[in-house]
């Protein structure tokens, strides 16, 4: 009896519900269409969200245009933006440079045509780190910060070294001080790290693509069997023969050595500038001295871009506005860069930095090479990492002439399969 | 599949058959009443507000048939929970559901996927690829005008740009049908040079402005020849040519200096004679274009039996060794009134109870060749755990190892406290020794409790791509392309698909993971085969 009466209630609650969802359901997508044609989606990593809050509600309130912050994990920013809904996709995403070929490629983003003036404010090589096309290159980003490796001196356990010979006496004799001490620490392990080893790479001459006369990347001139590389290679042989650098080395290896003072040189980059100052380290940030050639870290530079979603919500002409006209401006990046510990790629507010080891670090990037951005650097970082652990592995190492070169081949054969 | 689906021990099993009689009547009782019709009422509303807020979403993207099965799937999980006959059915229909959803779609979409070429490059429909090459061919012409720009209503309601040049500073009106000289007195600017009021037009601002984004960013104001200005932002236009023009009817791009052309390959992308290809391209069926090239492009195919070989032999030697180890230990503390019994078998769950991933980085560290402890405070030894390709594949095995053996110890424990004790007293008293009652009445039963679960486990080791990735990450390298000398099939078609070729190919990848697919299901088929001949033979 109470049975049957229950389940009457229950249909009849039912049917309530669904009427009720029904009544609301079609003003919910409307309302929400319509809010997207004055609002800004922004896809930004936790780290940053706090800053790219406050800038662009700066930038919202003055245009009239509300401004939507969404954090995602930073890779996924680049991943999601394959797969995400029109309704749910970003107008303009914090990105990293090296997405730049894959997303234009994919067609996900848009080119920015900025004015001379507007240009003018970030340094060319920034700009050129966003650039992609495989005729004329266009510009997919505006960069706001810059980040590269160092080489951290302990300058309570060394002097700085001024030239390469120097660097090399000194770290050799510090190592022979102490079995746990290392030469220089510089992250490798197993798997390789081409970044961290980069200096090294361009300090012998290496590159990675070589440029077409249009100015692009040119993936078919892989430079890591350039003439002029493996002359130089016979280097990489006598330092693993003496212990200046080994791929026994990992991230955490290479840290706790610097950090306990079993290590002088340190190879990094600002993300680690708090860790050392934490530990009571008196230290200095330079550029590795040149050895065969200027020895120039990689280039990472942060920035904004607009999405092709900014076209499909109606929003285009604004989010063009924040990226290259606001983004551009050195307050803007002053705030930005300042959240992330990073120095930022405005000229101007490049020079109002005070803090000594952000501006160090910023000078070590003189002539830095920007990780090449198109989509073909997939089949480089395991190669060239490879090739720095196999010839820098201690003893039963293979002759880095013959590790670079087989590396090169490799990825020529796998830049050919795609 | 996976290792964490630890089965019930036995004893538990036992137990819970002599409760069948009470413990599931008792719930059904209590479910029976107005509290498990409240409950169930609940649970059914929700079910049916999320199908109903779907239906609307579905609705507005004009999606008719995913609209119409999910009604209809709506009506019959209504029609199930209310009917009194439908028993069985209630208790399928959860069970049916998340198979669907985790098992039966993710496979539909990795087949549909394989027959594609879903990459980097080929991500959009071709519609939205010819508007992305369109876009991405205009360029800036040299000596090409940049202007100042706001824009505005003219007095008819037409839609203008309000131009400042930026060389000269001369000022205009931009339409559609070009531009108009206006004296630069009209113009009004501020101190950041941007115009903020002109004579004869109303500028536009706020909600306006951006409610007609559209007409702005399609708005082409033509100069002399194809160039064109249009807006860049709001206070900027751009002086533009094309350097490609798209013929809709013979549905090629020409290039505009020297007529080349590019025609629809037919896998998605505009391609000149000379191979010359445009970007973006588009997503398209390619046929068995992925299952080819797993045959034809020497990179998929030299390492394919080497990997496979090793992948074979990882999966198998971890099983037999984990269940070896985890039976021995469960055989030793198996002993009746043994002393701090439920410490020891406390202690060596724990590598199962870590994290996974944890353990593999934490392990990683422990095998560094100069510096881990392995090395440096127990063997004082040098053995190149990380570096040397053999010893790579001894770590991967000794870790992997460790991670799986308390499993096999779990669960062989379970086991032999289901054997009956009346067997094992019968075998001694016809005068077996340990070996002989361990080998003849132990591990038999024990087999016919324990193999499928080592099929399973032999199954997720074959794809077990953490233990590989985060270990070695497939490393060290050989002289190979791609496959390093401690890659499995999965690693090693994970690198073939993100670390190759340009950027993510995920075609590719989904063609290699079908192959994958039947290499296991074949070994397991054959497994499950041989353990049923087992149960036979007791």
């Amino acid at each position: 009896m109470l049975n049957k009466h229950m389940a009457r209630l229950g249909t009849v609650l039912l049917a309530a519900l669904a009427v009720a969802l029904l009544l609301l359901a079609p003003t919910a997508p409307a309302a929400h269409r319509e809010a997207s044609a004055t609002t800004i989606r922004i896809w930004t990593d936790q780290d940053r969200k706090a800053a790219v809050d406050r800038v662009t509600s700066a930038w919202g309130s003055s245009k009239g245009v509300s401004v939507e912050v969404v954090v995602k994990p930073f890779d996924k920013i680049r991943d999601d933006l394959k797969t995400v809904q029109a309704g749910q996709a970003p107008d303009v995403i914090v990105a990293a440079h090296d997405w730049t070929g894959q997303l234009a490629a994919d067609g996900l983003v848009l080119p920015l045509v900025p004015k001379a003036s507007v240009l003018k404010q970030v340094p060319k090589y920034a700009r050129d780190a966003f650039s992609y096309g495989t005729g004329a290159a266009h510009l997919y980003g505006m960069p706001v910060t810059l980040e590269n490796v160092g080489l951290f001196v302990n300058t309570r356990l060394a002097k700085v070294p001024k030239t390469w010979a120097q660097l090399e006496k000194a770290a050799l004799a510090f190592k022979r001080k102490s079995a746990n001490n290392l030469a220089i620490a510089v992250q490798q392990g197993a798997g390789g790290d081409a970044y961290h080893m980069y200096p090294f790479f361009s300090g012998l001459c290496g590159y990675v693509f070589g440029k077409t006369k249009g100015g692009s990347l040119n993936p078919s001139n892989i430079g890591l069997s350039s003439k002029k590389f493996l002359k130089n290679a016979s280097l990489i042989d006598k330092w693993n023969r003496e212990g200046l650098i080994t791929s026994k080395v990992d991230s955490s290896t290479a840290q706790n050595a610097f950090l306990k003072g079993q290590a002088a040189f340190w190879i990094t980059g600002p993300w680690n500038i708090d860790t050392v100052r934490k530990a009571g380290i008196k230290f200095q940030i330079i550029q590795v001295p040149k050895i065969k050639c200027r020895a120039a870290p990689f280039l990472g530079v942060n920035g904004f871009m607009v999405t092709k979603f900014a076209g499909t919500h109606g929003i285009e002409s604004a989010a063009k506005d924040l990226v290259v006209s606001y983004m551009a401006g050195a307050n803007a990046q002053q705030d930005l860069a300042a959240a992330n510990g990073r120095y930022p790629a405005n000229l101007t507010a490049g020079k109002r930095i005070t803090d000594t080891a952000l501006r160090q670090i910023g000078r070590a990037s003189t002539g830095g090479v920007p990780m090449p951005n198109i989509p073909q650097m997939g089949s480089v970082w395991d190669e060239l990492g490879g090739a720095w652990v196999k010839s820098t592995k201690g003893a039963g190492a293979t002759p880095a002439r013959s590790a670079f070169a087989t590396a090169a081949s490799n990825i020529r054969k796998k830049i050919g399969s795609g | 599949m996976s290792t964490d689906a630890v089965p019930r021990q036995p004893t538990a099993r036992v137990s819970a058959a002599t409760a069948v009689g009470s413990l599931p009547t008792r719930l059904i009782s209590t479910f029976s009443g107005p509290v498990g019709l409240a409950v169930k009422i609940g649970f059914l509303s929700i079910v049916n507000a999320v199908a109903i807020w779907s239906l609307t979403v579905l609705a507005s993207h004009d999606k008719w048939i995913p609209l119409m099965l999910l009604a209809a799937a709506t009506v019959a999980i209504d029609w199930v929970y209310f009917m009194r006959r439908a028993v069985p059915l209630k208790f399928l229909v959860p069970g049916t559901i998340f198979l669907i959803g985790f098992q039966v779609i993710p496979v539909i979409y990795t087949v549909e996927v394989a027959f594609t070429n879903y990459s980097t490059g080929h991500i959009l429909t071709k519609n939205e690829a010819v508007k992305g090459i369109q876009r991405a061919a205009l360029t800036q012409p040299p000596n090409g005008r940049t202007y100042t720009m706001a824009p505005a209503r003219a007095a008819d309601g037409k839609l203008v740009l309000v131009l400042l040049d930026d060389k000269g500073g001369r000022t205009y009106v931009g339409s559609d049908d070009g531009l108009k000289t206006i004296p630069r007195s009209a113009v009004r600017t501020n101190a950041h040079g941007q115009i903020v009021s002109a004579e004869g037009y109303r500028l536009l601002k706020g909600a306006e402005l951006f409610g007609i984004d559209r007409q702005i960013t399609a708005l082409t104001i033509p100069t002399s020849g194809i160039r064109a200005i249009r807006a860049e932002g709001l206070d900027t236009a751009i002086e533009l040519e094309p350097s490609l023009r798209y013929d809709t009817k013979r549905d090629v791009f020409v290039r505009v200096d020297d007529g080349t052309v590019f025609r629809d390959n037919g896998r998605g992308s505009f391609v000149a004679a000379g191979g010359q290809e445009l970007e973006p391209g588009w997503r398209t069926g390619v046929g068995l274009r992925n299952f080819g090239r797993m045959i034809h492009n020497p990179l998929v195919r030299k390492p394919f039996v080497r990997v496979f070989v090793w992948t074979f032999a990882f999966a198998f030697l971890v099983v037999l060794l984990s269940f070896s180890l985890g039976l021995f230990l469960a055989i030793t503390l198996d002993k009746k009134g043994m002393r701090l019994q439920r410490m020891y078998r406390s202690l060596l769950v724990i590598p199962y109870a870590v994290p996974g991933f944890l353990s593999l980085l934490v392990w990683q560290g422990l095998l560094n060749d100069d510096f881990g402890v392995v090395n440096r405070g127990i063997l004082h030894g040098n053995i190149p755990w990380l570096f040397d390709a053999n010893w790579a594949k001894v770590s991967v095995i000794l870790v992997s190892v460790w991670l799986t053996f308390p499993y096999f110890f779990l669960v062989s424990l379970g086991a032999l406290q289901s054997i009956p004790g009346e067997l094992t007293e019968a075998a001694k008293v016809d005068g077996a020794g340990a070996w002989q009652m361990f080998r003849k009445v132990t591990l038999p039963l024990l087999l016919i409790a324990v193999a499928p679960l080592m099929i399973a486990s032999f199954a997720f080791n074959f794809n077990n791509f953490n233990n590989i990735y985060l270990l070695t990450g497939g490393g060290p390298a050989t002289d190979q392309p791609i496959a390093g000398s401690t890659d499995i099939l999965i690693s090693y078609t994970w690198k073939l698909a993100f670390a190759a070729g340009k950027g993510a190919d995920y075609g590719l990848a989904s063609a290699v993971a079908i192959v994958i697919f039947f290499i296991v299901a074949t070994i397991s088929t054959i497994g499950f085969a041989r353990t049923r001949v087992l149960e036979n033979v007791t």
